[in-house]
């Protein structure tokens, strides 16, 4: 796949998203539950949380398809659900939907069409950047899951959005596919456009988004970069000459979280970048650090301990 | 908005065009067109070859047991004796002749209205009252079809995040299936004058009586009449494709309950004397008592009956066309978007 070229124009809102209360019921169960969400402008937005989180139905609301039961929710400031306002968007929400008696390029016409944004060029470019330029003639129905989802991301493309909102994007895709959709997230989410990605794999989250927000039975539970968020709770792998005596003295330190122990010794939960406080209050009471490694948390471990679940089943770990 | 909506139309157009079933619904529309002006214009040619043809019931026939057969007026008119039919009483004979004088005075009349019906510009009313039923029919199948294929594919999601709106995308589809009807009537008498104009080339003279004449204006009129009749239907299917979200319940219903109505009216009318002015307030009737009234193209066998007058008729097929349109409105307004129904 090759890039995308043109760069969206900046608009003075900072937060191309911003979500008040949002709620969506269903008779008596809660889909989306108060969610007050900001996306920043700009980068790779990852919205996260297991099958049954409110991803979906967030989007849903956002993008003028589900009628929020309460709460507001804005895009670039105005009114999500406003038909002006969308035409500044790009979805591809749950499984990519097109004509299947139509050609995937025909299909991308219409939808070039009734957006009235682009150029007829544009098509054949976006089917080139998706790797489809081949199979454009072929009927939609003849595609493959792969080339569907593809179709999908070139279909959210057109018009060149401001804002590309991506549900599971790499589902179908093989594992370049996979490696390719990635490299066009990237590339889609700088110059001052923004791309609401929602996965349930997380490695590939972790890969390409700046910032997330992690969604679990309909609220909001944990937003920030991925950075911030893995770093919230840094581990450090301890070991002493007297693991014992160096717990006491630890927990005299009033800045550690949290002190376990392990087969490996001691499992300091504290800010990584004050390792040395530690180091010299063990030294400062004769102890001395054998093994001092810092733990480096991926994304999924992290989201399987704030939501208690598998990002894919959606279902309690054991 | 209007220009976005005219743009939507545009599209619409852009995507019903490809599909088969449009060109196979038309091809119907012509065919029927078509049988109404050959088939007008061989019972022309029979009635002038016969005369007009009396049927002689089994009873009648000296080998009782034989089937009823017909016999030309022409040929009991001839003095023939070859002409004469041999297995007849004298007496039954006599009888038949002079039904056969009695016809025969009307006979350049009948001609007359024979021919109008397959010649312009008689054609059309005849060809727009054969088509007018199966219109109805054609656009209860095309309406659920192109409405329904959003909720079935799941493509109603991926318009409306284009920022189309709810009411510009309904609105823009069903003018572009208002006019499609229309442009499909107006293609239909295309063939149709083709047709007519050939049938008449092979007719020959035009019988010269004092029936009254049809004109361009009752053909206009007809045609009007046929495309509003239409309207009714579209909202109807529509209301139901919204409903059911689903293609196949819209065909349903638009198709079965044209006949539904017809069986309806017969058992109900014939148990309950009080059903007649319930019948009075149902859809297919009206569109027969409308397309009935004067200038209009009658047919449909929702026409059996004494059916409501134009005015009547008019106000219900209003009240119809506007409650189930806004019913469809709302309903797309107001309903969340799910994903593919594949119905």
């Amino acid at each position: 796949m090759t890039s995308t070229a043109t760069v969206p124009a900046e608009t003075p809102a900072e937060h191309v998203i911003e979500t008040e209360l949002l709620t969506k019921k269903y008779g008596e169960v809660i889909a989306v539950d108060q969610l007050s969400l900001r996306v920043p402008r700009g980068g790779v937005f990852g919205f996260l949380g297991p099958n049954g989180s409110g991803k979906t139905t967030t989007m849903g609301m956002l993008l003028g398809l589900v009628h929020p039961t309460s709460g507001e929710a804005r895009i670039f400031g105005d009114p999500a659900r406003h038909p002006a306002t969308l035409r500044r968007v790009g979805a591809m929400v749950e499984s990519p939907t097109f004509y299947p008696y139509l050609t995937g390029r025909a299909n991308l016409q219409y939808f070039q069409g009734i957006s009235q944004h682009g150029s007829p060029e544009e098509v054949d470019r976006l089917l080139d950047v998706v790797d489809l330029s081949k199979r454009g003639s072929s009927k939609f129905a003849t595609y493959s899951l792969g080339m569907k989802q593809r179709l999908g991301i070139a279909c959210a493309l057109l018009g060149d959005p401001e804002l590309v909102f991506l549900d599971e994007p790499t589902n179908g895709l093989d594992p370049a596919g996979v490696v390719e959709v990635r490299e066009l997230i990237r590339q889609l989410g700088t110059g001052g456009r923004t791309v609401v990605l929602s996965s349930h794999l997380l490695a590939e989250t972790e890969l390409v988004c700046d910032n997330v927000a992690v969604l679990s039975r309909g609220r909001l539970i944990a937003q920030g970069t991925i950075e911030q968020l893995l770093r919230q709770h840094d581990e450090l792998r301890l070991r002493t000459t007297d693991d014992v005596q160096a717990r006491t003295t630890l927990k005299t330190l009033g800045w550690i979280e949290r002190i376990t122990d392990s087969d490996e010794g001691l499992l300091v939960t504290a800010p990584q970048d004050r390792a040395w406080e530690i180091t010299r209050a063990l030294a400062q009471t004769g102890i001395y650090v054998n093994e001092l490694v810092p733990l480096h948390r991926s994304l999924e471990e992290f989201f399987m301990e704030i939501t208690g679940t598998d990002p894919t089943t959606g279902k309690e770990k054991a | 908005m209007t220009l976005g909506i005219i743009n939507l139309g545009r599209w619409e157009w852009f995507k019903l065009r490809k599909r088969w079933m449009l060109w196979i619904l038309l091809v119907f529309a012509i065919l029927f067109g078509q049988l109404a002006v050959w088939g007008g214009f061989f019972s022309y040619q029979n009635l002038q070859r016969t005369g007009g043809e009396l049927t002689v019931p089994a009873t009648l026939q000296q080998n009782q047991g034989r089937v009823p057969r017909t016999v030309a007026c022409n040929d009991l008119l001839s003095g023939d004796p070859a002409k004469q039919p041999a297995d007849l009483d004298p007496q039954v004979l006599g009888g038949l002749t002079a039904q056969c004088r009695q016809q025969a005075t009307t006979l350049p009349e009948r001609l007359a209205r024979a021919y109008q019906g397959f010649t312009l510009p008689g054609s059309f009313s005849s060809a727009l009252s054969v088509v007018q039923t199966l219109a109805l029919i054609l656009i209860a199948i095309l309406t659920a079809s192109a409405i329904g294929i959003d909720y079935g594919s799941g493509t109603l999601r991926s318009v409306l995040t284009k920022g189309t709106g709810r009411w510009p995308y309904l609105t823009a589809k069903l003018l572009t299936l208002g006019l499609l009807a229309a442009l499909g009537l107006i293609v239909v008498l295309a063939t149709v004058t083709i047709s007519s104009t050939i049938a008449a080339a092979y007719a020959g003279a035009v019988p010269v009586s004092s029936a009254g004449e049809r004109t361009w204006s009752d053909a206009g009129t007809a045609l009007g009449k046929a495309w509003l009749s239409v309207l009714p239907y579209l909202a109807l299917t529509t209301f139901v494709t919204v409903l059911a979200r689903s293609s196949a319940a819209g065909m349903a219903i638009g198709l079965g309950y044209y006949f539904l109505e017809q069986i309806l009216i017969a058992l109900l009318s014939g148990l309950f004397s009080w059903f007649t002015n319930v019948a009075d307030f149902l859809l297919v009737r009206n569109i027969s008592a409308f397309t009935q009234a004067s200038g209009g193209t009658g047919g449909g066998f929702g026409a059996a009956g004494a059916l409501p007058d134009a005015t009547h008729a008019i106000i219900v097929l209003s009240v119809y066309t506007l409650a189930l349109g806004a019913g469809a409105f709302w309903l797309f307004e107001r309903r969340d978007v799910q994903g593919a129904t594949a119905g």
